[in-house]
């Protein structure tokens, strides 16, 4: 090897460490958004009260929880609107009760799912996907057109809790999210 | 003048760099199918000046994205610049096809100008992303959804969707660094690789469109480009910058409502993407991604391999061919685009939503007037409204058992009604309403309550039985419940009654002595300082500020109806522990303030301090103001409820 070769793959050598001395930091800030994990776990929160539900009509309940974006912290704030079915009315004991809780992200696209005009069942405006008061998927409105939705409405973790105070039971319930567009039902980490 | 140029020449040799630009001749003559190239890359140097320009006030922050920009469309000027940056992209969008398409059918894509087709064509995606990442830093709900529903769409590509989506949105979620991101993306990388390929792709032009003869036309004449194709660009360019010019003067830039994720909204892509928004319905399930992606890539790659493909073929087949995939693909694009809209025209429900959306983002471009926006950002706007929230609080709470709609059943109508409508509670009317023996047992009041047969509506029913057929005693009785019902809805202090309180001063005054006096008001009710607590809810400050929000926190507390207390529940009772309330002192507010009325309009005349000022208004206002889901369409009649 002459003095010139080496000279020449001594700059190219210099010349990738300067190029790494910015890349590599700068493609570790970039990808950082793929590794940072979700400020919190869900755990079952109080969102209504059991009195205030009507019978096999789903109501629709905000959920208020703590929310990390980025930097900031927003105590308090809507995270998610979960549909609360009530199954059994006054004649069923309190603690035997029974509730469906549904997320109102749609699974097919993640829009805000609605109770349909006719009050008959939920539809989410994005796609016309429309789903029965028990989650289900409907058939299609009009012949010919799909129900774009991949799966059924994503059922949320319940329970009823009676407040040792007051004595009023309350439904509580785990706000998750799912990933959107599958036709299983998978938790979003 | 010359002299100057020649020792700037002498010094820098520019004339010797700039002959190709100046000395280039179009072997065929100029052409106004040319014009859409230089058309192209004029308008990218629009958006580059205009981009620049609106960077230098846009704040790129989920607090302050939608702030800056309504801040900017005070200006007339920033308003002009950013409806010229959002239809110039338009035009972009626009001319982009007529040239890939003028390029494909003149085979201008042939040897040795492959590269040219190539860097061109990689400037498609790279479009749709400046799209993408450009419509959403506006920090409006419409972006917002968009860039959610298109991040979506990436994360359920197979493999790389989700890792892709994560980068674009910065997480999890939309947030801080979606907007950081795009902010990113849009004014920084994007601007980069565009221009490099944009050098690659001018520079072969040069190249290869200075040297080649090839496709020499026999019967043309060859002609400088400087000035005959130069007139023709300036010409079309002239055209173009006026069309968008005026859209942005008449039209501007659209800016809907801060980005919310509590908002109900419909969102649709635009125009653009509005067949692949179509196509999306036929592949349904786990095969989406065949819609969102393998279609428009493979329509790229095909795109993309054409130069190859063409050696291929004869030129008649290959002309063919071409002619064939430009009709069919333009058709394909329109029919598509066109089946989208014509679903969306014909969707009545949709039609509605978007009717209520608009008039949400009208409210919240009023409610931040000129600088009115809180420091905790423009979310709080449309958040903390009385007027926006008020409805929604009412459907989700009270609307299960109370109706809250007029004679004619605008409003809020609740499916079985179980207690009364507030439909102008505390209003003269309702109040002398409650006080008629014909109304106070019926649904609108007490029919369907626990007190339907009740003491109170005994007492009334009595009061008037006791002057059956007795002409005068009744005229005397109807007029001192006339007089009460003055009194009593005074304590209200409702701002749209206020005139109407002033007016019937005397009428008050009488009416209160009435209630303690010979009405008799005051054996069950406490009226100021007359009267006990404990057996019937406090006439004092009946159905103001506080007397309402009290109530509706606690029903059950000795100042309302204690242990007579029907079914309604106690919203705000506990305020040792907030987290077990239904409501928080915000929704309070909001209800209480939603239900009397209060909320902030721009002042009109003198009188008007930001608040309606006659019944009339209030009660109309509240028809266009409901945008509950089961809330009828707006009303154009007044209720029966009149200022008197």
């Amino acid at each position: 090897m002459n003095r010139r070769t080496l000279l020449k793959w001594i700059s190219r050598g210099l010349a990738f460490c300067c190029a790494a001395f910015v890349a590599v930091p700068g493609v570790g800030f970039v990808v950082d958004s793929l590794r940072r994990k979700p400020a919190s776990t869900a755990t079952l929160k109080r969102i209504a009260m059991l009195k205030t539900l009507p019978v096999g009509k789903p109501i629709q309940v905000p959920v208020i929880d703590n929310r990390r974006d980025a930097w900031t912290l927003h105590p308090a704030e809507t995270v998610g609107r979960v549909w609360l079915v009530r199954r059994t009315d006054d004649s069923v004991d309190a603690a035997e009760a029974k509730i469906d809780a549904f997320t109102s992200v749609c699974p097919h696209l993640g829009c805000a799912i609605n109770m349909a005009p006719s009050g008959e069942n939920f539809t989410c405006p994005c796609h016309q996907a429309s789903f029965g008061f028990d989650g289900e998927p409907l058939k299609p409105r009009e012949p010919g057109q799909e129900n774009v939705t991949p799966r059924g409405m994503d059922s949320l973790e319940s329970q009823l809790v009676q407040d040792e105070n007051t004595g009023e039971w309350w439904v509580e319930v785990k706000y998750e999210k799912f990933e959107p567009g599958l036709t299983r039902k998978v938790a979003r980490t | 003048m010359s002299k100057l140029l020649n020792w700037l020449d002498s010094r820098t040799d520019y004339r010797r760099l700039l002959a190709p630009i100046r000395r280039r001749v179009l072997p065929n003559g100029p052409s106004w199918w040319y014009t859409s190239a230089s058309c192209l890359l004029w308008l990218f140097v629009v958006q580059m000046v205009t981009g620049l320009l609106l960077m230098s006030t846009y704040s790129p922050s989920t607090n302050s994205a939608w702030a800056s920009v309504h801040f900017i469309e005070q200006s007339p000027s920033g308003a002009f610049l950013r409806g010229v940056h959002y239809f110039a992209a338009q035009g972009m969008i626009i001319l982009f096809g007529i040239h890939v398409i003028r390029v494909l059918l003149s085979a201008a894509f042939r040897a040795p100008r492959e590269l040219i087709w190539v860097t061109g064509l990689l400037l498609l995606p790279l479009m749709i992303v400046w799209a993408i990442t450009g419509n959403p830093l506006s920090g409006s709900q419409k972006g917002v959804a968009q860039i959610e529903v298109e991040g979506n769409i990436i994360g359920s590509t197979p493999i790389v969707g989700p890792i892709v989506q994560r980068l674009l949105i910065g997480g999890d979620e939309v947030g801080h660094l979606t907007l950081t991101h795009l902010y990113f993306l849009h004014v920084g990388l994007m601007p980069i690789v565009v221009i490099a390929l944009l050098v690659v792709h001018i520079g072969q032009v040069y190249r290869h469109g200075l040297t080649s003869t090839d496709d020499k036309t026999p019967g043309t004449t060859p002609r400088p480009y400087w000035p005959f194709q130069t007139f023709r660009n300036m010409v079309v360019l002239t055209i173009v910058l006026a069309i968008i010019g005026t859209l942005a003067w008449r039209q501007g830039a659209p800016l809907d409502a801060p980005a919310d994720p509590t908002l109900s909204h419909a969102p649709r892509p635009e125009w653009y993407f509005r067949s692949l928004f179509e196509l999306r319905r036929y592949f349904t399930g786990d095969w989406e991604f065949i819609a969102t992606m393998i279609i428009p890539g493979g329509v790229l790659l095909l795109l993309l391999a054409v130069p190859f493909i063409d050696r291929l073929c004869s030129p008649r087949t290959s002309a063919l061919v071409r002619g064939l995939f430009v009709v069919g693909g333009f058709g394909a694009w329109a029919g598509l685009t066109y089946a989208s809209f014509a679903r969306d025209w014909q969707d009545q429900e949709f039609q509605v939503a978007e009717q209520q959306f608009h008039d949400i983002s009208q409210r919240a471009l009023t409610l931040a007037g000129q600088g009115r926006i809180p420091p905790s950002g423009a979310i709080t706007l449309l958040r903390e409204d009385a007027k926006t929230q008020g409805p929604e609080l009412f459907v989700r709470h009270c609307a299960s058992c109370h109706s809250f709609a007029d004679a004619d059943g605008h409003g809020i109508v609740a499916s079985s009604p179980s207690a009364p409508n507030l439909y102008g509670f505390g209003t003269y009317d309702w109040v002398r309403g409650f006080l008629d023996p014909e109304r106070i047992a019926s649904e609108h009041y007490l029919g369907n309550t626990a007190m339907s047969e009740g003491d109170m509506v005994s007492t009334i029913v009595d009061l008037h039985d006791g002057v059956d057929g007795d002409d005068e005693g009744r005229q005397t009785l109807v007029d001192q419940l006339n007089k009460a019902a003055r009194a009593l809805s005074a304590e209200a202090q409702l701002p749209a009654q206020a005139a109407a309180d002033e007016k019937h001063a005397a009428d008050i005054a009488e009416g209160s002595e009435l209630i303690a006096g010979d009405l008799s008001c005051t054996d069950c009710h406490r009226w100021h300082d007359n009267g006990d607590l404990g057996s019937a809810p406090d006439l004092t400050g009946y159905g103001s500020r506080e007397w309402l929000g009290a109530m509706i926190a606690n029903p059950e507390h000795e100042r309302f109806y204690a242990d007579n207390n029907d079914r309604m529940p106690a919203f705000a009772s506990d305020a040792q522990h907030p987290e077990n309330n239904m409501l928080t002192p915000l929704e309070l507010r909001m209800l209480v303030e939603w239900m009397r009325g209060e909320w902030y309009e721009p002042a009109v005349d003198e009188n008007g301090d930001g608040l309606i000022t006659t019944v009339a208004e209030w009660l109309q206002s509240f028809d266009s103001g409901s945008s509950s889901a089961s809330s009828a369409p707006v009303a154009t009649g007044v209720g029966q409820v009149q200022s008197q």
